[in-house]
């Protein structure tokens, strides 16, 4: 076992020059417009789905499709102010109002168009285009995050890995109801709510471990 | 930010000699004023102010630790464990805000980590001590105890001859000659004595074993 005094002579004795790290939320914003960009790419490719300029008069839509936006904004947000040690635990509130509305016009969409699901359902085609959708947002996005949130693996990587899972969730579940007309309800439900829980479990479950892989090694030197 | 400190530090000269709860509140402030600037140095690299910021912290952190755990080895591994990641994420640290905060938040990080880890063992493991090791020897004692009671009841229904021989070379732990001239038998005689008797003490002891 090295000493106290043993442990701060070797740490300080060539310590390298550190950049440091933006503000929370100038990063946020980074990240913010790095999913900007896959959402345009993809609307490039893949084009808006067919009834959107119908859909635009539809209220529950719109309203659902602003809040899972602003949901993914401000959680994005939340995981960067959380990934620093000093700042207040009460960020993680932050994208809770905006993620109740969007969840709350799933529900009533899920209410009051039950008996609209066609009998024939999705046809493969589209289900298939709807899961590349998912992976081609999803992925690049929770990797990015990943990187950018590194330093919080030995601080609050709980918190941060659910907040990020959460941004990450609800901006796959946009993408997914800008691209893909799935008018039957419970495909909307399964879609945008099974999509964004499939994200925060994924998080939640390997996010510690990828964490854990970015993070810097403070014992490196001593090995 | 920046703006907020220099206020501070201008607060410290105007009331640096009034009351000492206030002279306090100066100290602190003025400590972390002094840690942060360290900090931001040790950033660009400057290795001096480093290890001032880094040995000036540690009996402040020892005292924190001090409050969540007992022995001194766990205080000075979470110290140290604090230190260590103090270093990994260095960069994170934005010395426009005060130090201490940051500092006292990471700290908790890891006094909290060493009381799961230490709660996750002591629900498996558990610690020898003289405790554990007093009922051991009572558990030994005891049946040492009854042993020799039966040892001593075998004793008594062996031949006279016999048990004179076994009592003083093995109970009372005589020499030969000692023995010998105790009790007036050759050293021979003793030996043959000695040996009969152990062998019928084997089959007593034994033949109370089964039943």
């Amino acid at each position: 076992m090295i000493t106290t005094p043993d442990l701060i002579a070797s740490l300080s004795a060539n310590p390298a020059p550190v950049r440091r790290l933006r503000p929370p939320l100038l990063r946020a914003c980074c990240w913010l417009a790095l999913a900007g960009l896959v959402l345009v790419l993809l609307g490039v490719s893949h084009g808006l789905r067919p009834d959107f300029s119908k859909q635009l008069g539809d209220r529950a839509f719109v309203v659902g499709l602003v809040a899972s936006l602003l949901t993914g904004v401000l959680a994005a947000v939340s995981a960067f102010m959380l990934s620093l040690p000093d700042r207040s635990r009460l960020y993680g509130l932050l994208p809770l109002p905006s993620l109740l509305i969007w969840m709350s016009t799933v529900g009533v969409g899920c209410l009051t168009n039950w008996v609209s699901v066609s009998p024939a359902g999705m046809q493969m085609g589209e289900a298939v285009s709807c899961f590349a959708t998912l992976v081609l947002t999803s992925l690049p996005l929770s990797l990015a995050l990943l990187v950018m949130l590194r330093y919080t693996a030995r601080l609050r990587p709980v918190a941060a890995i659910w907040m990020g899972s959460v941004a990450v969730g609800a901006l796959t579940a946009s993408a997914l109801s800008l691209f893909h007309d799935i008018d039957a309800t419970i495909m909307i439900l399964m879609w945008n709510v099974g999509a964004a829980l499939l994200i925060i479990a994924l998080g939640r479950i390997f996010g510690r471990r990828m964490l854990s892989w970015v993070a810097p090694q403070p014992l490196d030197r001593f090995t | 930010m920046g703006s907020g400190r220099q206020k501070g530090n201008s607060l410290l000269r105007v009331v640096g000699e009034n009351q000492t709860g206030q002279r306090r509140n100066n100290a602190s402030l003025n400590r972390d004023v002094e840690w942060s600037i360290f900090m931001a140095r040790a950033q660009n690299g400057d290795g001096r102010a480093y290890n001032q910021l880094l040995t000036e912290i540690t009996p402040y952190l020892r005292l924190l630790v001090g409050r969540h755990h007992r022995s001194p080895q766990d205080v000075e591994d979470t110290v140290q464990d604090i230190l260590l990641t103090i270093h990994s994420v260095r960069q994170i640290y934005d010395p426009t805000r005060p130090f201490t905060p940051w500092l006292v938040a990471i700290g908790r990080r890891r006094i909290i980590d060493r009381l799961r880890q230490q709660g996750r063992s002591t629900a498996r493991e558990t610690p020898l001590n003289e405790d554990h090791e007093t009922i051991a020897d009572a558990e030994t004692n005891l049946e040492t105890r009854a042993d020799g009671r039966s040892l001593r009841e075998a004793v008594e229904k062996l031949p006279p001859g016999q048990r004179e021989a076994i009592t003083l070379l093995k109970l009372q732990e005589m020499s030969l000659k000692e023995a010998a001239d105790r009790s007036g038998m050759s050293i021979a005689a003793l030996k043959v004595a000695t040996h009969r008797a152990l062998k019928s003490l084997r089959a007593i002891l034994g033949k109370g074993d089964i039943s």
